[in-house]
């Protein structure tokens, strides 16, 4: 098991009332989804999560340690104090 | 002192989507002049800042003509030429988002290049329905005044009872000297009638052409300001195929997460957070990406302790504008709009001032005299560093106590600038000229005289190479790779590799042509594409135009414009960056140890291009049918 910490930002901040949270989990970001889901309430999963395709959410933003997991080769294993930021989709300018 | 205009009577027929007629002010003879919009040109250029680089280009040739060179054009000189710009969007009842303007100037007194910016809000609309596409100033009036054009008609009016005022209070005489329905006001604060380099033009209290020194330019020309007012409608070609393509394109935006949801809740701000979490949001003048105290200024904080309502621009579904105030302690502000993302940044992130009280008034000030606030604080973090490695002579300082986090500091500056009092005179040069003056030009964070926005290239590559070849200089809107590179709109791509990033800077910047010349908000494009503003733009001026004819004619604005700044003497070697993003590792975060790599993006992005040492080739501009 390894502990990582979670931190929410826009839609996501204001929905659940939490800025960060830490979650053990095996290291897979479905797993840590499911166990920050026990904190934050099941519908997280389907926040960030697509059940159907078993993977994260397409139109979610979700950074470990500052790397969008898209932009990261091969399969993500999360490791002890990773940073995982989760945006819902943003934009500005 | 009143001058109307000497000829009404057009006969030629108006193009749909357009008033069929430009305003041509001379401020140094008082003559107005009408002249039809040309459908050839429009055609060929669309409106907006496309329309408006094909006249400058014009004026260029006269000059030329006249044996005076491009070069020799002086900013603040009667030479220069002003010109504001709607386009066959504009106040189009459900064209999404087309509250615009743009406005142009031959050259930038910041810059010594192009002078180009964009403004929301009222202005631009309610300028098409006074009866004109587009107000063309020349020349300089040796006393105040300004140009009111209301219904049709136009004349010039003494202004000496407003020189000096703020924004706010010209915006709101004008507005109740004028009256009547759709009426607005763009103008200069202080700041442009002192000649600030990066003076603004405000309209509607908050909205602002922004960058490159405009106010500045019509300061030089004694024009106080612009008001509109009027009740004319744009002729649209196709009303119902037009209500069709309409519907589809307002769906998409209120159905897109960005456009119905984030925007609107949260604003531009939102910004901060993600892009401190890739590494990128420059911090104490970009000695880094990363900044330790991005929460505090957060579009969170905002929208948790300062929101008070959202305000939208005409005919805009999305309302990203912020209504905010500070409601107690050193920087109250009761009411104000802002501060952006850029703002937020600017004033904040780069000074490193974590009071998001202070940030708000600073951005307030910077509205209230007129001031673009990604340049002013820009310049004000370039000074911090200049005067913590104790390069400025603390007798220029004249006490004012320019260090990093400094709140009050940078309050200060602000209001110093506008009025070039005491170390403001410096800081209204701006940062280029202000690390010069102090033998330190490598601490400009600019490019091309002009203040990069708040995306460190050296996080997110691709935006490097848009700095460093946008016509107007360090700018962000040029062609916002961001938005692939770090939120994945329309697609994702990786910003820490210069792989391919060529490609999606050239798209980018001529679609925004597209955009600037249609005139409209480029945030529409986080829902809407080129085959989108085809079907829209077909509908409104009949011309059954292509996604491929469009970004034709946005390849087409850039390379004009870009031949104009090649006239002024700028080719490839000013297609660069500050040697901090070329040779400063980024010494922490996700992005550390990186660079951007400039020149094999440069190499790749000229041969899409077409151009050889950051010059259109003959063969290039013959494609594209640019006369020259």
């Amino acid at each position: 098991m390894v502990s990582v910490k979670i931190m929410l930002f826009a839609t996501l901040r204001s929905k659940y009332k939490t800025r960060e949270l830490v979650v053990n989990c095996d290291g897979t970001l479905p797993n840590m989804i499911e166990n920050a889901s026990k904190i934050l309430g099941q519908e997280f999963v389907d926040d960030v999560y697509d059940k159907k395709q078993g993977k994260v959410r397409e139109d979610m933003i979700i950074m470990v340690n500052g790397r969008n997991i898209k932009d990261l080769e091969g399969e993500i294993t999360l490791k002890d104090n990773d940073v995982i930021a989760i945006f819902p989709p943003l934009a500005g300018g | 002192m009143c001058f109307t205009i000497e000829n009404l009577l057009l006969v030629v027929p108006v193009p749909r989507g357009y008033m069929g007629k430009i305003l041509r002010v001379n401020l140094t003879t008082k003559s107005l002049k009408v002249e039809p919009t040309s459908e050839e040109v429009a055609r060929k250029y669309l409106g907006g800042k496309g329309y408006a680089v094909y006249l400058l280009y014009k004026y260029l040739k006269e000059y030329e003509k006249a044996g005076i060179s491009p070069k020799d054009i002086d900013a603040l000189g009667p030479e220069n030429v002003l010109i504001f710009a709607t386009g066959p969007g504009t106040g189009v009842p459900g064209f999404p988002s087309s509250g615009r303007y743009h406005v142009m100037a031959l050259k930038s007194p910041l810059t010594g290049s192009i002078g180009s910016a964009n403004s929301g809000g009222e202005f631009g609309p309610f300028l098409k329905f006074s009866g004109f596409d587009a107000v063309v100033i020349e020349g300089a009036s040796e006393t105040p005044v300004y140009l009111a054009v209301v219904n049709g008609e136009a004349e010039l009016r003494d202004a000496r009872g407003l020189w000096g005022k703020n924004v706010f209070d010209t915006c709101r005489i004008l507005r109740d000297k004028v009256g009547g329905k759709n009426t607005s006001v763009a103008c200069i604060g202080p700041a442009g009638e002192n000649l600030a380099y990066m003076a603004c033009i405000v309209n509607d209290e908050h909205r602002a052409a922004g960058r490159t020194g405009l106010g500045a330019v019509m300061g030089s020309k004694k024009l106080k300001a612009i008001v509109v007012s009027g009740e004319e409608k744009v002729p649209v070609a196709e009303p119902k195929k037009f209500a069709e393509v309409s519907k589809r394109c307002l769906d998409a935006m209120k159905n897109n997460a960005v456009t119905g949801v984030g925007l609107p809740t949260y604003g531009t701000a939102i910004l901060i957070n993600i892009i401190n979490t890739a590494g990128g949001l420059p911090y104490k003048n970009w000695q880094t990406g990363v900044n330790p105290d991005a929460e505090k200024i957060s579009g969170e904080t905002l929208a948790e302790k300062y929101l008070t309502s959202r305000r939208s621009c005409w005919g805009c579904p999305i309302g990203c504008g912020r209504v905010t105030s500070v409601k107690s302690g050193p920087f109250q502000v009761l009411a104000s709009e802002g501060p952006e993302y850029e703002s937020i940044w600017a004033l904040g992130s780069s000074t490193a001032v974590k009071d998001l009280d202070a940030v708000v008034k600073a951005n307030h000030y910077c509205d209230e005299f007129g001031l673009d606030p990604i340049s002013m604080g820009s310049t004000i973090a370039a000074a911090m560093e200049l005067n913590e490695r104790e390069y400025i002579p603390q007798e220029d300082l004249q006490g004012l106590d320019l260090r990093f986090g400094n709140a009050a500091a940078l309050v200060e500056a602000v209001w110093r600038t506008a009025y070039k009092a005491g170390f403001g005179k410096y800081l209204a040069l701006g940062s280029k000229k202000l690390c010069e003056i102090y033998g330190h030009p490598e601490l400009s964070m600019s490019v091309k005289g002009l203040e990069m926005p708040a995306y460190d290239s050296r996080a997110i590559k691709g935006i490097g190479l848009n700095y460093a070849t946008a016509n107007r200089g360090g700018c962000h809107v040029t062609g916002y790779t961001v938005s692939p590179e770090v939120l994945g709109i329309p697609e994702k791509i990786d910003p820490l590799k210069a792989e391919g990033k060529a490609k999606w800077v050239k798209i980018f910047q001529d679609f925004t042509c597209v955009v600037n010349s249609t005139v409209n908000c480029l945030f529409t494009t986080f829902a809407l594409g080129v085959k989108d503003y085809a079907e829209l733009l077909s509908a409104v001026t009949g011309w059954e135009l292509t996604e491929d004819e469009i970004l034709k004619i946005g390849e087409r604005i850039y390379n004009l414009e870009r031949v104009i700044i090649n006239k002024f003497g700028f080719d490839g070697k000013d297609d660069t960056l500050p040697r901090r993003l070329l040779e400063e590792p980024m010494p922490e975060g996700p992005a550390k140890g990186q660079v951007t790599e400039l020149e094999k993006m440069k190499e790749e992005y000229y041969k899409l291009r077409g151009w050889v040492n950051g010059i259109p080739t003959r063969e290039k501009l013959a494609e594209l049918e640019i006369e020259l």
